[in-house]
């Protein structure tokens, strides 16, 4: 391919297509193989049957960005950039239409069940002061992201390791500042010729520079040729892990109230 | 009429002949090919037809880099991906704005002078890349500019009118141009992308004066032609090998080198069963006839999009005590080639990135395949990523420390195997790949010793873009980052000397001119075309 980041400004190749044949397919996009494409392509952030994880439930009527085939069909063959979905890769017509009739299926498989009580989950979400780092209808901290529409964006399964082992699950691309897949509130330490070490999450980074937060919310920028050294907490995350701090009901129930933020379901 | 009269229009006429052999003969392809002789000039895409990139200019050097800071800026009009590489000409710098403008600035102000937009087809066809330009060729008093829409167009240097506009590539089969045109005795040279499209690649020798076609060489062979068979059945003719940048040009032994793209569909090779030549190739070609005198083939049988367009840079160098004339590449395989530019003989080829599909290369150069690293339906990933280790943009050489200069990508992709089915004027690439970036990958200027491809330093940067390089006779090495710095390095160490913020990825190659003796360094980042120079 001619170089460059991969994508197509043609316009033939963008428009929608009505539901091809499937006739004479080869082997894996016969009908009922939809199921493997969506195991190779899309489980990994849909989860397994569409169940949600890291991107949305699929399992459910009704899909917000893709209330019709041919919506569907666009997001599948082209990903959805300004939410954070990939194209994974290109696709024949063929292929999209047993993806897309295998994504429509999931919709009549029962919705994602929540075992908790979102609203006790929001005592417990007050109990445990986590607006002093997060936001939600425009009040908390700003230390981590904000939540106020986290339901939309994240499945329960995946709020629940967030909650539970969070350096496990930072988040990637939402903020639209350090893109490219770059891991976002990554703690990182910034240990000065003095030997004074700053702590804190990086917020933006070039080949040269460094800016970053600490938890008191003190900005500081570095040109990197003046440090003695930048460590970067790969896997860790400035919030606390709840694992052995919430029973299991509590979990259950914080994890739905974070689910019910945007009307998750 | 008097006598006196005849006189002063005979010297009118002499005068008007001489300013208008001034005009034909602005940059006569002697010019071209003495460029080293001026290097306040950049007369051709990589500044001279060896394509080391390299600046004979040397104001600024390692001791007042650190001083350097902006001349001027230009503006894109509209937005895209700006990856022109500009030449300057007595005082006058020639760009393209993507998709296929061509501008031309006052190279000591960066006001523009003229400026042509080609009419492009709502419905045209850009497969396989952004819809870009790298840049433009000059011959005499022509410039020469390529187009999304397939087509090459000659523009009077002076005003940018048409002298002629032809059809290089259909369009509707996929064929396009991005790449700068090169600048012959008396032909201009271009390629054409398309591969993804499922075209047939070729490369094409123009009249500079008529448009009219000298000669085409086809990159995959025709039906029964030595070659063919190394395609299986039905799938040459839109197998790809595309040719969409410019090649290096050794005007003694009149030898063209141009590079060959991927075969298609990129990532299923069952349909295609062979080597596929000559994808993923070095040819030369007589610059006179077009015929292919050798060709080097870096990967047989590709399936990981691996094209080989990367820039070879032809230089002279003494190996095991017989002098010898080089070409080099660093290709997006992973591994740096030198081959003998006079037979095509493999010489070194050596990894200077991490690759995790080849045991080794045999002693022809021909890569011994470690198995398992086809693409599959659920996905396997394998280093290179599928941009490679190299890509487009420009490495660079310096006879000062005889050392390749390389921006190399860290990464490597999940590769997915789809169904391969052609229709005409449609992706042809049956699967494709997701990157694994992030803090998972990273980026290196890393100087190679030319004859060997041994490290000699490395510069680390944060993420793999597509940042040429240019080194410079002040012992320096500029270059860019995809998060938008611009950077000089020690030539010799490695050592950073200078970087500047300029607020938008660097997808663009780097390059030097003069004016009145001041030395000027430029480079396109984000929208801007920026301009260096010392206070």
């Amino acid at each position: 391919m001619a170089g460059g980041r991969v994508f197509s400004a043609l316009i033939g190749v963008l428009t929608i297509f009505s539901a091809a044949s499937v006739a004479g397919a080869q082997s894996f996009t016969a009908p009922g193989e939809g199921k493997q494409l969506f195991a190779a392509l899309c489980e990994n952030c849909h989860g397994p049957n569409g169940m949600g994880d890291e991107a949305p439930a699929l399992n459910r009527p009704t899909l917000t960005y893709a209330p019709d085939d041919a919506a569907l069909r666009r997001i599948i063959g082209d990903g959805l950039p300004e939410r954070g979905m990939p194209r994974v890769r290109r696709m024949t017509d063929e292929e999209i239409t047993v993806l897309a009739t295998y994504v429509r299926s999931l919709g009549r498989t029962p919705p994602v069940q929540v075992a908790g009580n979102a609203q006790r989950g929001r005592a417990v979400y007050q109990r445990l002061s986590c607006a002093t780092c997060h936001v939600v209808d425009g009040q908390g901290g700003v230390l981590g992201p904000e939540l106020t529409k986290i339901g939309q964006r994240r499945a329960p399964n995946f709020l629940r390791q967030a909650v539970l082992e969070p350096g496990s699950v930072l988040s990637k691309g939402v903020l639209g500042i350090l893109t490219n897949g770059f891991v976002e509130y990554l703690p990182v330490s910034v240990i000065e010729r003095s030997g004074r070490e700053v702590r804190g999450i990086r917020v933006n980074e070039d080949s040269f520079t460094i800016q970053m937060r600490d938890a008191d919310g003190k900005f500081y920028s570095f040109r990197k040729t003046d440090v003695e050294r930048i460590e970067k907490q790969a896997g860790r995350s400035l919030m606390p892990s709840y694992k052995n701090r919430l029973n299991a009901a509590d979990t259950d129930d914080l994890v739905a109230y974070l689910y019910s933020l945007g009307g998750g379901k | 009429m008097s006598g006196r009269f005849h006189l002063a229009l005979l010297a009118l006429c002499l005068g008007a002949l001489v300013v208008a052999a001034d005009a034909q003969a602005q940059v006569p392809y002697q010019r071209i090919v003495r460029a080293a002789s001026e290097p306040q000039n950049w007369l051709t895409y990589s500044g001279n037809y060896n394509s080391q990139r390299y600046s004979a200019l040397n104001e600024i050097n390692r001791q007042n880099v650190a001083r350097l800071r902006p001349a001027w800026m230009y503006q894109l009009k509209r937005p895209g991906v700006f990856e022109t590489s500009p030449i300057v000409v007595d005082g006058i710098m020639y760009i393209t704005e993507p998709p296929s403008t061509v501008t031309a600035l006052d190279a000591r102000t960066g006001r523009p002078l003229w400026t042509w937009t080609p009419t492009i087809p709502s419905d045209v066809i850009v497969i396989g890349s952004p819809p870009v330009n790298r840049g433009v060729a000059i011959l005499d008093d022509t410039v020469f500019a390529g187009s999304i829409a397939g087509h090459l167009t000659a523009l009077d240097a002076k005003s940018g009118a048409v002298r002629w506009d032809i059809v290089v590539g259909d369009n509707k089969r996929g064929y396009y141009l991005t790449l700068a045109p090169l600048a012959l005795d008396g032909k201009i040279v271009v390629g054409v992308s398309g591969a993804e499209a499922g075209i047939r690649g070729f490369i094409d020798a123009y009249d500079p004066k008529t448009g009219k076609l000298v000669w085409r060489t086809y990159t995959i062979p025709g039906p029964g032609e030595p070659g063919s068979e190394t395609w299986g059945k039905d799938s040459a003719n839109i197998g790809g090998s595309s040719t969409w940048l410019t090649g290096s040009y050794d005007p003694q032994l009149n030898l063209l080198y141009w590079t060959t793209g991927n075969p298609g569909p990129d990532y299923d090779g069952d349909v295609r069963p062979g080597d596929n030549l000559y994808s993923c190739a070095v040819l030369a070609i007589d610059a006179s006839t077009g015929k292919i005198r050798w060709h080097f083939q870096f990967t047989p049988h590709d399936v990981h999009d691996w094209d080989s367009n990367q820039i070879p840079i032809l230089f002279d160098d003494t190996i095991n005590g017989r002098p010898r004339k080089l070409l080099a590449q660093a290709n997006r395989n992973g591994f740096y080639y030198v081959l003998d530019r006079e037979t095509g003989e493999f010489l070194t080829g050596t990894p200077y990135a991490k690759q995790t599909w080849a045991a080794r290369l045999d002693a022809k150069g021909r890569p011994v395949l470690l198995p398992g690293n086809e693409p599959t339906v659920e996905g396997k990933t394998v280093f290179p990523n599928l941009q490679g280790s190299a890509n487009w943009y420009s490495p660079t050489y310096s006879p000062q420390t005889k050392l390749f200069y390389q921006f190399t990508r860290e990464m490597s992709t999940t590769y997915y195997k789809g169904q391969a089915k052609y229709i005409t004027g449609q992706p042809y690439t049956a699967g494709g790949g997701i990157a694994v970036n992030g803090d998972d990958a990273y980026a290196a200027v890393r100087a190679l010793e030319g004859t060997t491809g041994k490290l000699k330093w490395e510069f680390k940067l944060l993420q793999p873009g597509m940042d040429g390089l240019m080194a410079t006779a002040g012992g320096l090495v500029f270059g860019g980052t995809e998060e938008g710095n611009f950077f000089a390095l020690d030539a010799e160490t490695g050592k950073p000397l200078w970087d500047m913020q300029l607020g938008g990825a660097v997808h663009a190659n780097p390059m030097g001119f003069g004016i009145d003796g001041k030395q000027y360094v430029a480079i396109a980042a984000g929208w801007t075309l920026y301009v260096f120079s010392l206070p």
